[in-house]
């Protein structure tokens, strides 16, 4: 959030203090109206058409791949999508995993997927937060979570193993919006691709 | 138990308003469609799976609802019908000639909820224009394609033209190794811009076919478009792409349809399927396109008929979304007349039912007895304009909503509502 926040007053197309986005979900400026929501709601609301152009992690395109277009990365909040297991676990690659995995994970669909394009068959756990208590308490074999320093993970006794990919923010763009409102779209796209490669 | 009231999760019941609108709209397009000389056909809502492989993809062959039939055949429900319409034309109208012009409609489903609205089953209207190759013919399937929004009741629209050899010309051009290739046709049919350019990135030689497919979604516009991409393609598929875009264009500033028609040469369609010009029209507000169409040049040989052609879909959902959310939504065409009767009355209240049809009204006659203040309510319930009690063969009580009670002969009220409609 605050680098949207930052990026979009850099890019000189809305300037908004973190105060103001704590009391208003709608904010209305000359040109442009920002929506604030939470992240994983960014793709419904490109791809529907409510708003032309969204700011979100590529985690969550993973997870929920849609209709828009995916035109830039804006190169701020990068973490990484890890599979993460006990310091005491014997699982190191895919040659040490056991017939059936269970992981747990906010992210069961781009789990699963990475999975089972290494041919391994697995449970996914589907948990909506503190995912690093599931090893801990013997309901999984490990998790699939974000990370940006990896302090949450050794702060719980978990370590990476394996790394599903990179995320950083991105813009992406309705589809629709880019064909029926060019000139305004790209003009907004310009200014936040300059801003984010300055 | 309780039955699932709801429905099977993913189709939809159409309430009576919301039948009355799609249907409306889906007649209105296919008179318009006749208008043309577009001649229905209706397909059947199953096809076997061999006929149906023959022109769509793996994914769409995923999301297709199958089964077993008595002969172990495995068969499908349609998830679209161009490919049916395809098999009649090599099959059952081999000796019809070509050009032949067709259309149809109906439901097509899905077993995918898709991304949208959770539906598994919508509705269609297509047009495909078969044996004839060239740029009148790809004006004349666009042209009426616009004309079909238009008798649908969408006012606000505008439709992008673009061409499949324009990228495919790019694709021979741009110096890639083929598996970066195929790379870089998965980026773009996933509209992922940032691959793309990091695919890009890591080929050393750059060409002005590289800056094209990284400007992709901004290479829209009018005919100056043509121009500034014409400077930049050094190769003969596209630069024919370009030609016929512009043929195209000037078609249909012809067809009077030049204030609508944009060209979008970076449209992001099935290339594979497409083999000319394409098209996608857009409703303002509406976050994908509510109709879309092209060249498929390559589907009836398959079927042993090779011949050129080209087609669209109308989205009906979509356009009933348009109409519903328009300034002043379409309504339920009102009842004319709600006729009750108590005793001997029913004789009366039957004939002049059917009196008021013949005249192309809309009443209802009562099914039971009622008094006075029971037919009041009966009225009130089926929401007509006259209410129209029958109280024996020469006697009825008429009343307009908003107005006092008259006693006239029955066949007087006939003659007087019928006058009104003269």
């Amino acid at each position: 959030m605050p680098g949207a926040l930052r990026l979009l007053a850099k890019a000189g197309l809305a300037r908004l203090s973190a105060d103001q986005v704590g009391r208003q979900l709608l904010v209305d400026r000359p040109q442009v109206r920002v929506i604030l929501v939470r992240p994983a709601d960014v793709p419904a609301y490109v791809d529907h058409g409510a708003a032309d152009l969204g700011i979100v992690g590529k985690d969550i395109l993973w997870e929920t791949p849609g209709a828009h277009y995916e035109l830039a990365d804006l190169r701020f909040g990068e973490c990484r999508l890890v599979l993460a297991v006990p310091l005491a676990s014997g699982l190191n690659g895919p040659d040490t995993w056991p017939p059936q995995m269970r992981v747990a994970t906010k992210y069961p669909r781009t789990a699963g997927e990475w999975f089972e394009a290494r041919g391994q068959s697995v449970e996914v756990v589907r948990l909506h937060g503190s995912v690093e208590l599931a090893p801990q308490v013997g309901l999984v074999d490990g998790i699939v979570d974000l990370t940006a320093s990896g302090r949450t993970l050794k702060e719980n006794q978990l370590r990476i193993t394996a790394t599903l990919g990179v995320s950083t923010a991105r813009l992406i763009a309705n589809q629709a919006s880019l064909k029926t409102r060019t000139d305004a779209v790209q003009a907004a796209v310009g200014r936040l691709r300059e801003a984010a490669s300055a | 138990m309780i039955p699932r009231l709801g429905g099977v999760p993913g189709f939809r019941d159409l309430l009576p308003l919301e039948a009355e609108i799609l249907r409306e709209a889906q007649e209105s397009v296919l008179a318009e469609m006749r208008r043309w000389g577009y001649r229905q056909v209706i397909t059947p809502m199953v096809e076997a799976i061999d006929v149906l492989e023959l022109g769509i993809e793996a994914g769409q062959r995923r999301r297709l609802f199958k089964f077993m039939d008595g002969r172990g055949e495995v068969i499908a429900l349609v998830g679209e019908r161009t490919v049916p319409v395809a098999r009649l034309v090599a099959g059952k109208l081999r000796g019809a000639p070509l050009p032949m012009r067709l259309c149809y409609s109906g439901p097509v489903l899905s077993t995918d909820e898709g991304r949208f609205q959770q539906r598994r089953e919508t509705y269609q209207v297509g047009a495909e224009l078969i044996g004839a190759p060239g740029t009148v013919a790809d004006a004349e399937v666009i042209a009426l394609a616009a004309r079909c929004l238009e008798a649908s009741g969408v006012r606000r629209y505008q439709v992008d033209v673009g061409h499949a050899e324009f990228f495919h010309g790019i694709m021979d051009a741009v110096k890639l190794p083929d598996e970066v290739k195929a790379d870089v046709r998965r980026a773009l049919a996933a509209r992922d811009f940032v691959a793309l350019e990091s695919l890009l990135d890591k080929t050393p030689l750059r060409s002005a076919e590289h800056e094209l497919l990284l400007r992709f979604p901004a290479l829209r516009g009018g005919a100056e478009i043509l121009k500034a991409a014409g400077g930049l393609v050094r190769n003969r598929r596209s630069e024919r792409a370009l030609a016929e875009l512009a043929q195209v264009q000037e078609l249909l500033v012809a067809h009077g349809l030049g204030a609508v028609v944009s060209l979008d040469l970076g449209a992001i369609r099935d290339f594979d399927y497409y083999t000319g010009i394409t098209f996608e029209a857009y409703g303002p507000e509406l976050g994908r396109p509510v109709a879309q169409g092209g060249r498929y040049d390559r589907l009836l040989e398959r079927f042993g008929r090779p011949a050129p052609a080209t087609g669209f879909v109308v989205q009906l959902d979509l356009v009933c979304e348009m109409l519903t959310h328009a300034s002043r939504p379409p309504t339920l065409p009102r009842i004319d007349a709600a006729v009750a009767w108590s005793g001997p009355g029913l004789r009366t209240a039957l004939r002049l039912g059917s009196t008021l049809r013949m005249f192309g009204m809309r009443a209802v006659v009562d099914t039971e007895p009622r008094d006075a203040a029971q037919a009041k309510a009966w009225w009130q319930a089926v929401g007509a304009v006259n209410l129209i009690h029958c109280r024996s063969k020469s006697a009825a009580d008429w009343t307009v909503r908003g107005r006092r009670t008259r006693q006239l002969p029955p066949e007087q009220v006939a003659g007087r509502l019928a006058g009104e409609l003269v």
